[in-house]
């Protein structure tokens, strides 16, 4: 038998009133896999991965983080430890230093009084100072993080991620606010993190070209549907064109 | 449809407003005893006065303890106002708890602060001096409960106006209520909530001057003795001062926005 997946959903449905957002997804990703999820706007790429992370539940359908239910993460401890979430660039506290957002992925595990009093001694400093050190933000540490650039807060960000630890990290369009090569700048670097810290990643993007590059399966959305879920050396163009096709049908019928 | 209804009700009662304040014009005597006779008089004076405040040693000594009341009124008044006004608010907010409870400690903590403010800093004044007598507290509890109830239901609101997106985040680094609070509530909206304060501690060295008037001492107080004596020039050195207070109050207030901006 092979290994526990990380996630496994069988025929997840959500609605949104009569629109269907998802409409029967089944699928299993296992520990340690890179995917890129992929499709036109609207697809349901941000309702799948706010699903996964037990923040949405499904309508329909049955769902297991490490084959359990998720109402088994009962704790925000427990919950912090298996998934960690990274969006668009504003989801930083703007007015504080770097360092404590960054600590800030500690939170779980620390008290209600050592969190106060890291504002006057930082706790667990030496774990920010290489968090930053790894995402090369090092002489950013006491800035003010409003300050920072896009593609520096993703970086913050992404120091955050690595002081939480989370075993799964769920990234919803990350760059998506940044210019081209400070998108690949960050996606690269997330790679690389999750592949020396063994983590699972599940992004969804918008550029395919930074989803072949750097991913190892994608799985691609459409209209709520799977439109195609495969290694990233079986995807085909074609396939790629089709994904993002408008169809002729639903032109005209809005054209009326 | 339901937007169409609001707009014509407040329609209706702009126009009722309009027309309180028409019949109000007409119900004023526009004779010519509108002013008494001696006010023609009594202006010029004033205004002549106006260049020649009283300068002389025991007035300005005067001026200088009574402006110092009426800033240890105001500062001490605020320190509470200020304490009372982010425990309401934080618990008016209703971010520290979730469900049934939530709406109802929400509407009872934003009916208690309603309360306190809608009763005006003067009303609450002749109501402790006629409790505890014409002792210092009666003005402090006068400027801290009114201005407690303004700056906790606007407090409340700052944070029920944070950005969602950094407290979700902070949510899923497991983050409990208390550090939400303090980690993403409180840094979000403290450069507002701080200006605002600031903002209110002018307003509060006046309503402490004119709360003097009870009898309490302090600058409103002086001023209404000296106008008694019918003294216009002492009137004008209080005067002055009270203006100067609220001046270094006001530069003080930029200079600490100032610092929270960059
Ligand atoms: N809160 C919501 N209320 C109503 N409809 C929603 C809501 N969230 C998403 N949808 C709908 O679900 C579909 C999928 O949305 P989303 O998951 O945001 O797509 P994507 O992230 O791929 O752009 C869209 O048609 C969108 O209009
Ligand atoms: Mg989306």
């Amino acid at each position: 038998m092979s290994p526990t997946p990380v996630f496994e959903l069988k025929n997840i449905s959500k609605y949104y009133g009569e629109v269907s957002s998802l409409s029967s997804l089944s699928f299993r990703i296992d520990r340690g896999e890179v995917v890129a999820l992929i499709g036109p706007s609207g697809a349901g790429k941000t309702t799948l991965l706010n699903i996964l992370s037990a923040m949405l539940p499904p309508d329909d359908g049955t769902f297991f983080i490490d084959g359990k239910p998720v109402s088994s993460l009962t704790s925000r401890r427990q919950r912090a430890r298996k998934l960690g979430i990274i969006r668009q660039q504003f989801d930083l506290v703007g007015p504080l230093p770097v360092v404590h957002n960054v600590l800030a992925g500690r939170l779980g595990e620390w008290s209600l009084f050592k969190s106060l009093l890291s504002y006057l001694f930082l706790q667990d400093k030496e774990l920010a100072m290489h968090a930053l050190h790894r995402v090369g933000l090092k002489d950013k540490i006491y800035e003010k993080t409003a300050h920072l650039s896009g593609g520096e807060q993703q970086r913050v960000a992404l120091a955050r991620l690595l002081v939480q630890k989370p075993e799964v990290i769920l990234a919803d369009e990350p760059v998506s606010s940044l210019d081209p090569a400070r998108a690949e700048d960050i996606i690269g670097m997330l790679v690389r993190l999750v592949k020396e810290e063994n983590q699972t990643l599940i992004a969804s993007l918008h550029s395919v070209d930074l989803a072949r590059k750097y991913f190892t399966r994608i799985i691609a959305l459409r209209d709520g549907q799977i439109f195609f879920d495969l290694p990233v050396d079986q995807v085909t163009s074609q396939q790629l064109s089709d994904l993002y096709k408008i169809m002729e049908m639903k032109e005209d019928a809005e054209v009326c | 449809m339901q937007k169409f209804v609001d707009l014509h009700k407040r329609n209706l009662l702009s126009g009722l407003l309009i027309l309180v304040f028409v019949w109000s014009l007409f119900s004023v005597n526009w004779g010519p005893d509108l002013f008494h006779s001696g006010g023609k008089h009594t202006i010029l004076q004033m205004v002549k006065s106006f260049f020649q405040p009283d300068l002389s040693p025991e007035i300005l000594q005067l001026a200088v303890t009574s402006a110092w009341r009426t800033l240890a009124y105001a500062v001490t008044g605020m320190t509470l106002a200020i304490l009372l006004a982010v425990v309401l608010g934080v618990l008016a907010s209703g971010i520290l708890y979730n469900g049934k409870q939530r709406i109802w400690v929400k509407s009872s903590l934003r009916g208690l602060l309603g309360f306190m403010r809608a009763i005006h800093e003067l009303v609450w004044a002749w109501l402790f001096v006629a409790a505890v007598g014409l002792s210092p507290f009666a003005a402090i509890f006068a400027i801290a409960i009114p201005y407690g109830g303004i700056l906790g239901r606007i407090f409340a609101d700052m944070l029920n106006d944070v950005k969602p997106e950094p407290i979700q985040a902070l949510q899923s680094n497991g983050a409990s209520r208390l550090q939400l609070l303090c980690y993403g509530y409180f840094p979000l909206a403290a450069a507002d909530m701080i200006s605002y304060t600031m903002y209110r501690f002018e307003c509060a060295i006046r309503s402490s001057a004119i709360m003097s008037f009870v009898g309490l001492g302090g600058l409103g107080y002086q001023i209404h003795l000296s106008l008694d004596d019918l003294k216009y020039h002492e009137v004008w050195t209080f005067i002055f001062f009270l203006i100067g207070l609220v001046i270094l109050v006001d530069l003080w207030s930029r200079f600490l926005r100032k610092r929270l901006v960059s």
